[in-house]
């Protein structure tokens, strides 16, 4: 049952993760800048505002008053649809994703009424099955590209285009497969049941036997080492980052299927693309890096750490959910900024060593994890 | 009217407007991607059946897999001879008559069938573990025709491989 409160709430949370997601990305832009002057031992933007912060401020600006452009050859409804679908699939994705523990609310009385209990999941949405609608929604990121790369009415854009999405729909297999042991694993779709049982020391069934290694965390990765590199490679190129950025390749191809557009268009792009970065991390975390929750302490345990000092009421539930999101956010911060340390170190592929890799390495490493994790959990009973 | 009948109505709409606007396309580009809209309004669908995973897969496999391919493809090519002789009558009139009495025929069958078996799901159990229930099903009572369904792809796409090689293909069978 749920009153009007309850429902607000719920509307009001997607919303909130999207301005999250559009929020955050000013910021990667600036440790990207940061970050790649760092590693290039340049400076960086440093002038404007403490530490180069209020560039960013600058930028929006300057993307806001650039000139309107429409290329002559171009599609008019495709080329002004597409950057508005480029942000869809990223956040319809992310707000999916579990970010903190589900926060439980007592009933309370204000204004004379009562209210409550509730109990509202930090996540745009429930759904049950997680992990296929997340793998669903952002492989249509694929016809963005396409809709940019054709309606620009520019050979290179379609080109980058044609590189793109033939790119994306070849890495998302081995993406979808090197997730199958996760899925074996832990039996099921849903990301938040994922990270309940990524509690605790490290402890398995070895032949009727459990076995409990005291000094490791639970976390996905020690089971699954190589379906999380294979994984966090095929993120890599679905996000078309570095080292995976055929797309863009500018030596060839100017600047692939966003060549003809500029300003707040671009950004659009922009935005989509770290926003498949956020999700991709976030998935990372969630399979095999424990999520929100904490190593070694469940969110009920560091619940009654917290009642002390916050009582026992609601307060310490929304406390509790705040340090788990911060605990969440640090998580994604490290694997963005892995993200972007990865850009400026590695070179580029060539296409056909990109196709190579995607087809006949990756995904037969993929079938591989996923028929021995399956022969292990049927002889061993995790 | 409940939100149920609401956003029944609202994407059977949607998926009619997009159905209809592949065929009245005349441009192949638009009528492709109608197509994919039509393939994920459909997913939207059977997510109001509760049936989540097969909606997801219908994201996954049709909208995101297939329909990109087939997009792909026709922007590779410039079809102007093949567009004139599909809308002007050069493609024989049979073929178009004939299509649309196997589609009808389809369409009776399909009502004809569901009249005698009115609508006894298959799935008994609650949404939240369908999945598990159509995974078991899959590999125990379909099984056979589950296998039989893979052997068929997997000749599909070696015929291709033979087809694409013996006229040409693309890479040196040296190298």
């Amino acid at each position: 049952m749920s009153d009007n409160f309850e429902l607000a709430i719920n509307l009001l949370k997607p919303i909130l993760v999207f301005l999250l997601m559009v929020q955050a990305v000013p910021i990667l832009v600036w440790v990207e800048r940061r970050g790649s002057a760092f590693i290039q031992n340049r400076f960086g933007p440093n002038r404007i505002g403490p530490l180069g912060l209020m560039q960013l401020l600058a930028d929006a600006v300057k993307f806001l008053h650039k000139e309107e452009f429409f290329p002559k050859n171009g599609v008019k409804f495709l080329y002004y649809a597409a950057p508005v679908f480029a942000l869809l699939p990223a956040t319809l994705a992310f707000c999916a994703i579990p970010l903190s523990a589900p926060v439980k609310i007592q009933a309370f009385e204000l204004f004379g009424h009562t209210f409550g209990p509730y109990n509202f999941l930090w996540q745009g949405f429930e759904v049950n099955i997680g992990i296929v609608y997340i793998l669903g929604v952002s492989s249509l990121a694929a016809y963005t590209i396409l809709m940019a790369g054709w309606g620009s009415g520019n050979k290179y854009s379609l080109m980058g285009a044609l590189r793109a999405s033939a790119q994306t729909i070849s890495y998302e297999l081995a993406l979808g497969l090197s997730i199958v042991g996760v899925l074996l694993l832990y039996g099921t779709f849903n990301l938040t049941e994922m990270i309940a049982m990524q509690n605790g020391p490290l402890k398995f069934q070895w032949f009727g036997e459990l076995v409990t290694v005291s000094f490791l965390p639970n976390w996905g990765i020690l089971y699954q080492p190589l379906g999380a590199i294979l994984f966090f490679a095929a993120v890599f190129a679905e996000s078309n980052r570095l080292p995976f950025d055929l797309a863009e390749g500018e030596a060839e191809l100017v600047a692939g299927f966003h060549t003809e557009y500029g300003g707040f268009k671009m950004l659009l792009f922009f935005i989509g693309e770290y926003g498949h970065m956020l999700v991709g991390s976030a998935l990372m975390i969630i399979f095999y890096f424990g999520g929100y929750s904490f190593p070694f302490y469940s969110v009920a345990e560091v619940r009654d750490v917290l009642i002390p000092y916050f009582g026992t009421g609601n307060l310490v539930e929304i406390v509790n959910s705040l340090i788990h999101f911060l605990w969440f956010t640090v998580k994604l911060a490290i694997f963005m900024w892995i993200f972007i340390h990865v850009r400026w170190t590695l070179p580029r592929f060539r296409y056909d060593q990109l196709m190579d890799l995607g087809w006949k390495t990756m995904l037969p490493w993929a079938l591989g994890n996923t028929v021995v994790t399956a022969i292990i959990i049927f002889f061993v009973h995790r | 009217m409940s939100i149920d009948v609401v956003l029944f109505w609202f994407l059977a709409l949607i998926t009619l407007a997009s159905a209809l606007g592949v065929l009245f396309f005349a441009n192949p580009i638009f009528a492709s991607l109608s197509l994919a809209m039509t393939m994920v309004s459909i997913a939207a669908l059977f997510v109001t059946l509760n049936a989540y995973f097969i909606a997801g897969v219908q994201l996954i496999v049709y909208a995101g897999a297939v329909m990109v391919l087939f997009v792909m493809v026709l922007m590779l090519f410039d079809l102007k001879k093949e567009k004139r002789s599909f809308s002007k009558g050069t493609f024989t009139n049979l073929v178009k008559v004939c299509s649309v009495g196997v589609f009808a025929g389809i369409l009776l069958a399909s009502l004809a069938f569901f009249e005698k078996n009115n609508s006894t799901s298959i799935l008994t159990g609650s949404y939240a573990d369908n999945t598990k229930e159509l995974a078991q099903l899959l590999y125990t009572k379909y099984v056979l025709l589950f296998e039989f369904l893979g052997v068929l792809l997997l000749v599909i796409a070696i015929g291709v491989v033979a087809l694409a090689k013996s006229k040409g293909g693309t890479h040196d069978s040296n190298s």
